[in-house]
């Protein structure tokens, strides 16, 4: 029988305080696309980053074509035709895109011209419609990740490894790069896709293989399996769809949030948000759907008080709150849930119990007196809300970076349900999470509803959105395209939308 | 916790050896025996009640500077102009000392004096707080070139203004009145160093026990989460230059007051540069500083007795600090590399392997 391209066998890697990988085999052929699925810390990036030489294995070895490799750097695994395409992109936003792709590979004078033509073949060849003299920084992210596609292309790579690529992408940019994948196999070479989204894995997958706390829980082949079975290995047990989505509020329900015609528009740059006006009553779920970065983070920011409005005005429960700034809206009751978590609303290096007094330091409930600080009490309400929120972690004292993400998540989310009395803003609550953890985000955002909490919820997954909104705003370009009751939810309509059609426009259109 | 503790202890310790044997090694290069010179640097500072003091007294002004290097550090700012804050302590103190002469009862004209240098360090380094916040300016080299101004300044009124009654140099007359008290009788140790091990304390409650340490250890760690959480971070940047200086300045109040009682040209041109590499070595714990600043002023009193009975170039001393500094800095990375063997180790263990 014919080796395998690569074969991994019985990897183990250990971190300090966490098995990250245990006896994890996995056969990874030419001409075919591996889909590596599981949750959120499931051990899936730490096994690729093996392969690809930034971590060394503590158990095992790697085979290529039967024969046993040493990859001890990522200089090694791209020298053995191996590229990884990290979550995170590592381009120079300032440089060109060639300038991006050559960095690392060129060594006295550069032959601009000649690289630039190579470059342009290998997009063409794919249908990128890629400018190699692009700056980087003028790229939207699906073209960055294009970027970084062809940076592997160009060293000639025969195995791509793509770390949860979708994470990032519209729905277009996603079938696109999906089509990409069929035909880089299709043509040879061999795939790894990292993902814990199903329908993905369906999708372009020849087999599967499913990870659950650092061990392989099964390897499939795509025939023969389907969805419940996979979404089965992957949690350990079966899923249940967050249900109870979805009301009529009565219209005499007292408004909570207003915002009239709030617009934010640097000066000589285009608008990021124009004329934004909508109400959020309370015990109400406003959703914005919408493609990334068509102004909702900017919206939220608005909302929370990061960023003053150029022009509008917003007001909580009849309150003028325009000239706010963010600590007064805390204390007015908003709490807001980034969307980058670990930059935004999380200090990584510090503890539980320090992150869970972040957005309330001054509270008394953290002191002894009105001077110090009383450990007691900060370890007491921390691991309250550990055990609330069903928190993965040794204890309050625990550093928050060794927590997953969901577990970090949760952390936030116990801070700001405590912070956000009246209002809570939502950007992308569940992102990068996993089944799990989106189910509890899910049902817990309904059962602030129930209590009588106005929420502000921002989502780019539109199954998201519809499974919890009482009210639907579609973003476009920095304008609400429209917003939809509850029962007049349609996909195409909302697609319309979000593709920058108007109400009118559509309704011209159907006539 | 508690092997953490052990490891912290042995390994810095270890380190200091070590980096004593480098420069040991660097000794030979320069034609000396270096057993024969570490044993007269150890027995001669303790060779007597007043030598051994004079360490403290050296560790003093040490211990301060250190301090404002670390109330930054933990912001993740840099004020490397302590050395300037210094200076303006020293002027602030030796100014008012001089001028409220014989007004006041020591006692109460000290603790005068004492507020009024902190009042006056900490505005000089609150500037550069200032600079940073509202103009963005970068605060390693506003406060490194603040040096040089107070330096100039300080030239400046030790020709003019505090220069002494005499004319002659450019320096300023003795303080009569206000002496800080000396405690151990026969030597020169003055109040001064039981201030800065008390402060050491404070700034130790301060960083980890209260709202304004936390705000302030946020505010490094993570100024986005900071911001969004309401901390307002400029007014942090101007709080922490200020505590910054106001620490530094102190340093010259205590050796104005406490150990020269007058103030000339050039005086303790190093304690800045030494009270970085003091916080660095202690990891800009408070309370790790108090110990570094003494093995410091160890050093240099032993350096100064060195060149005194053996004709040793005082100069060595700075290279057994460099030495052990480095020393101390790696011995970091190999005790984190230790402790996650360690943990790995325990959960092959465990998992039965």
């Amino acid at each position: 029988m014919e080796n395998p391209y690569v074969e991994l066998l019985h990897v183990s890697k250990y971190f300090a305080k966490v098995i990250a990988n245990h006896d994890v085999s996995i056969k990874i052929e030419r001409g075919k696309v591996v889909a590596l699925l599981g949750e959120n810390g499931a051990g899936k990036s730490t096994i690729m980053k093996i392969l690809y030489g930034l971590y060394r294995a503590d158990e095992g070895k790697i085979l290529m074509d039967g024969k046993e490799a040493q990859i001890t750097s990522p200089r090694e695994a791209i020298a053995l035709g191996i590229s990884m395409i990290q979550q995170h992109f590592s381009l120079v936003p300032v440089h060109t895109v060639t300038e991006n792709i050559i960095l690392g590979n060129v060594r006295g004078v550069i032959d601009r011209a000649a690289s630039e033509a190579s470059i342009r073949a290998l997009s063409d060849k794919y249908a990128f419609g890629i400018d190699p003299n692009a700056t980087v920084a003028s790229l939207s992210v699906g073209e960055q990740q294009k970027v970084e596609i062809l940076k592997a292309l160009y060293l000639d790579s025969k195995l791509l490894i793509m770390d949860e690529p979708t994470a990032v992408l519209t729905p277009k940019e996603s079938s696109m790069l999906m089509q990409f994948i069929r035909d880089f196999a299709a043509a040879g070479g061999a795939v790894v896709f990292i993902t814990h989204k199903l329908k993905e894995v369906m999708e372009v997958a020849d087999s599967v293989v499913v990870m659950r706390g650092g061990k392989v829980a099964g390897t499939l082949q795509k025939e023969g399996t389907n969805e419940q079975e996979l979404a089965g290995l992957m949690i350990g047990k079966d899923l249940i769809p967050t249900t109870g989505g979805g009301r009529s509020v009565p219209d005499d329900a007292p408004v909570c949030l207003e915002l009239n015609g709030v617009t934010l528009q640097n000066k000589g740059e285009v608008s990021s948000l124009e004329g934004i006006t909508f109400q959020i009553r309370q015990g109400e779920v406003f959703g914005v759907a919408g493609v990334s970065g068509n102004g909702q983070l900017e919206l939220c920011e608005v909302v929370c008080g990061a960023t003053r409005p150029t022009g509008g005005s917003l007001t909580l429960n009849g309150e003028d709150i325009t000239g706010a700034g963010i600590n007064e809206r805390i204390q007015k009751g908003i709490g807001y849930v980034p969307s980058d978590r670990q930059r935004d609303a999380l200090v990584m290096d510090m503890t539980l119990a320090e992150n869970m007094m972040l957005k309330s330091i001054d509270d008394p409930k953290w002191k002894i007196n009105g001077l110090l600080l009383s450990e007691r009490k900060i370890d007491r309400l921390t691991q309250q809300a550990i055990e609330d929120y069903n928190v993965k972690a040794p204890g309050p004292r625990a550093v928050i970076q060794g927590l997953s993400g969901g577990n970090q998540q949760k952390m936030v989310l116990a801070r700001e349900l405590i912070s956000g009395e009246r209002l809570i803003v939502f950007d992308q609550p569940t992102r990068g999470l996993d089944l799990g953890a989106i189910d509890l985000v899910h049902k817990t955002i309904l059962a602030q509803r129930d209590a009588g909490k106005s929420i502000l919820l921002v989502s780019t997954e539109l199954t998201e959105i519809f499974a919890l909104s009482d009210r639907v705003a579609v973003m476009y370009k920095g304008k609400i395209q429209g917003i939809l009751e509850r029962d007049k939810l349609d996909i195409n309509r909302i697609g319309l939308l979000m593709a920058g059609y108007h109400d009118e426009e559509e309704e011209a259109a159907s006539v | 916790m508690k092997t953490k503790t052990i490891d912290f202890l042995l390994f810095n310790i270890g380190a200091i050896f070590v980096g004593l044997a480098a420069a040991g090694i660097m000794l030979t290069f320069l034609g000396e025996n270096p057993i024969r010179v570490y044993s007269l640097l150890f027995t001669s500072v303790v060779r007597d009640r007043f030598t051994v003091a004079n360490i403290f007294v050296r560790a003093t002004p040490l211990i301060f500077t250190a301090l404002a290097f670390a109330v930054t550090f933990k912001a993740k700012l840099f004020n490397i102009g302590a050395q300037g804050q210094f200076f303006i302590g020293c002027l602030v103190a030796v100014g008012f000392s001089l001028y409220l002469e014989g007004f006041l009862v020591p006692g109460v004209g000290l603790v005068i004096v004492f507020f009024l240098t902190l009042l006056g360090g900490g505005i000089y380094g609150g500037l550069i707080g200032y600079a940073k916040a509202r103009f963005n300016a970068n605060e390693f080299l506003v406060s490194m070139m603040s040096t040089y101004v107070a330096l100039g300044v300080s030239d400046y009124l030790l020709r003019t203004l505090l220069m002494e009654a005499r004319g002659e140099y450019p320096q300023t007359d003795t303080i009569q009145f206000y002496r800080l008290p000396i405690f151990v009788g026969g030597t020169r140790l003055h109040i001064g160093f039981i201030i800065a091990v008390v402060i050491a304390i404070l700034v130790w409650v301060m960083m980890y026990k209260t709202t304004l340490g936390y705000r302030i250890r946020t505010v490094g760690q993570n100024r986005e989460a900071a911001h969004l959480a309401g901390i307002n971070t400029k007014r942090i940047f101007v709080i922490v230059f200020f505590i910054s200086g106001a620490l530094a300045s102190l340093a010259g109040f205590t050796e104005v007051n406490g150990a020269s009682y007058m103030l000339m040209r050039g005086f303790n041109s190093t304690i800045g540069a030494m009270g970085i590499g003091i916080a660095v070595l202690a990891n800009a714990n408070p309370i790790s500083i108090i110990f570094v600043a003494v093995l410091f002023g160890t050093l240099i009193e032993g350096g100064m007795i060195l060149m005194q009975v053996a004709g040793i170039p005082h100069s060595i001393i700075p290279l057994m600090q460099g030495f052990v500094m480095v020393s101390v800095l790696i011995s970091y990375y190999v005790r984190t590399r230790v402790a996650t063997l360690r943990e790995k180790h325990r959960l092959q263990k465990a998992v039965g392997i």
